[in-house]
């Protein structure tokens, strides 16, 4: 077995063509889990009845459990469910003409949920709690206070943090090639065994996802320079 | 897939996959001893800035923090043979297992290093300055005064990164490794209950992070024992 380089270059522009997908499973459960983690740590922090219950099974759990069972757990367990009730009301519909990348887009928003809430939480609790009552004593309310002075610090702050869940995520991506997924992944793996050249293929793979990082890391060092510019720490 | 789901097949199915935790934290004692190893050298090596070495560790870092462990994984199942087969070293029939621990032990090693240089820089310099000044050297002084202080800093991300590396080794079956996902794997094929076989893995994974979680908090407590007089005395 010897290494052929210059099938890396053809791997590469091959699996290349996969990446829309890996973004698309990376970005969608993003988006739907800063929606989740968003509601699911206030909940927590506002210790609201019953739900706040709820919301620290919900975290523990999905924080407790490696991410492959979510996506394994609702690839084969939603199907179910979904036959199930479309039984009872007879609805006619059949759950395998849903595709396999629906399930694996709500497992992983489920998971990015109970990640980003932690966040979330974090960030809010560390925005002091002089910020609130100076909105207060200029006669704004709660949620006004929440949206316009405590979430935009609280954003700012964890700027880092959602880099890390967002390079977590796209690594995590690499998951959906087990469920079959044609993601960077799953493209590395058919051209891997379509040329019987494996380490070429996963050589190319992973300079995709290096690059990525990378690119995402100077992207986010950029942002953050940005938004916490109000923030000039003990200068002042 | 299309039996239907009986919950009963959980209390059946946890004992028998129980039975294979006993490899998943084989390949976590293995790979984060290993890692330990590895992440106190190379952050060692990125403190001092040891010439050449100090970018060869840079680039092991972003590397692994730049790829998922599933490539690494695969990398490390196809790129080791054929690199050792170049100074004719044949391992192509090693156990699946050991390329499963040698991929963990480098990534285990690059987050264990960002933590313990991270955490040897949040150590006061006063505290290097003040053993200089009781007359230690170099060594004495980062051995005794700055690397405890470091480990109490770094514990709570170490326990991170090691319950997330026990999440990670549920990517081992891919390589055909038998540990509890393998064998959940096997059971699927022969009783066509996937929902119930991930349930009971979940049940399983779950105690076990939660176990560790309670473990680590405890050893935090220890160690940390000595920190809260300095907090109540300042408050």
């Amino acid at each position: 077995m010897t290494i052929d380089i210059l099938f890396i270059w053809t791997a590469f522009k091959e699996i290349l063509k996969a990446l829309p997908t890996t973004l698309f499973l990376t970005i969608l459960p993003l988006f739907a889990g800063f929606l989740i983690g968003l509601a699911v740590a206030l909940i927590r922090i506002y210790k609201v009845k019953y739900l706040s219950g709820v919301a620290n099974g919900y975290v523990s759990f999905f924080r407790g459990t490696p991410i492959i069972m979510h996506i394994m757990l609702i690839y084969f367990g939603l199907p179910l469910l979904i036959d199930q009730i479309s039984a009872k009301f007879d609805w006619g519909f059949q759950s395998n003409s849903i595709p396999i990348s629906l399930f694996v887009l709500t497992a992983l928003s489920l998971s990015a949920g109970a990640y980003l809430s932690e966040i979330f939480r974090s960030g809010i609790i560390s925005v002091s709690n002089g910020q609130m009552e100076a909105a207060y004593s200029i006669g704004m309310n709660t949620f006004q206070a929440m949206t316009r002075i405590v979430l935009p610090q609280a954003m700012a702050q964890s700027i880092p943090n959602f880099t890390n869940i967002f390079i977590g995520f796209l690594h995590t991506s690499s998951i959906a090639f087990i469920v079959s997924q044609k993601e960077i992944t799953g493209a590395a793996n058919i051209v891997a065994s379509t040329n019987l050249k494996f380490l070429e293929s996963f050589i190319a793979a992973g300079f995709i996802y290096w690059g990525l990082t990378i690119m995402a890391e100077g992207l986010s060092f950029f942002i953050e320079k940005k938004a916490t510019a109000y923030n000039r720490g003990g200068l002042q | 897939m299309g039996k239907s789901f009986d919950p009963s097949l959980i209390v059946n199915f946890v004992p028998t996959l129980i039975h294979y935790l006993g490899v998943t934290l084989q390949i976590l004692a293995a790979s984060v001893s290993l890692g330990m190893i590895l992440g106190i050298t190379a952050a060692i090596l990125r403190v001092f800035r040891i010439p050449i070495l100090n970018q060869f560790v840079i680039l092991y870092i972003s590397f692994i923090r730049g790829t998922p462990i599933l490539i690494q994984l695969f990398l490390v199942f196809y790129g080791l043979p054929a690199i050792l087969l170049f100074i004719n070293i044949d391992i192509s029939r090693m156990e699946a297992l050991y390329f499963v621990i040698i991929t963990y032990a480098l990534s285990n090693g690059a987050h264990f290093a960002e933590i313990f240089r991270g955490a040897i820089k949040a150590v006061d310099h006063g505290q290097t300055e003040a053993a200089y000044s009781v007359g230690m050297n170099n060594g004495q002084s980062f051995r005794r005064i700055v690397l405890p202080q470091a480990i109490r800093i770094a514990f709570p991300n170490i326990a991170n990164a090691i319950i997330g590396s026990l999440k990670d080794t549920s990517l081992a079956f891919t390589i055909g490794v038998m540990d509890m996902m393998g064998r959940g794997e096997t059971l699927i094929a022969a009783t066509a209950h996937g929902l119930e076989v991930y349930l009971s893995l979940s049940i399983i994974y779950y105690a076990v992070v939660l176990l560790f979680e309670k473990i680590f908090r405890l050893y935090e407590n220890r160690i940390n024992r000595h920190q809260a007089v300095n907090v109540s005395a300042a408050g």
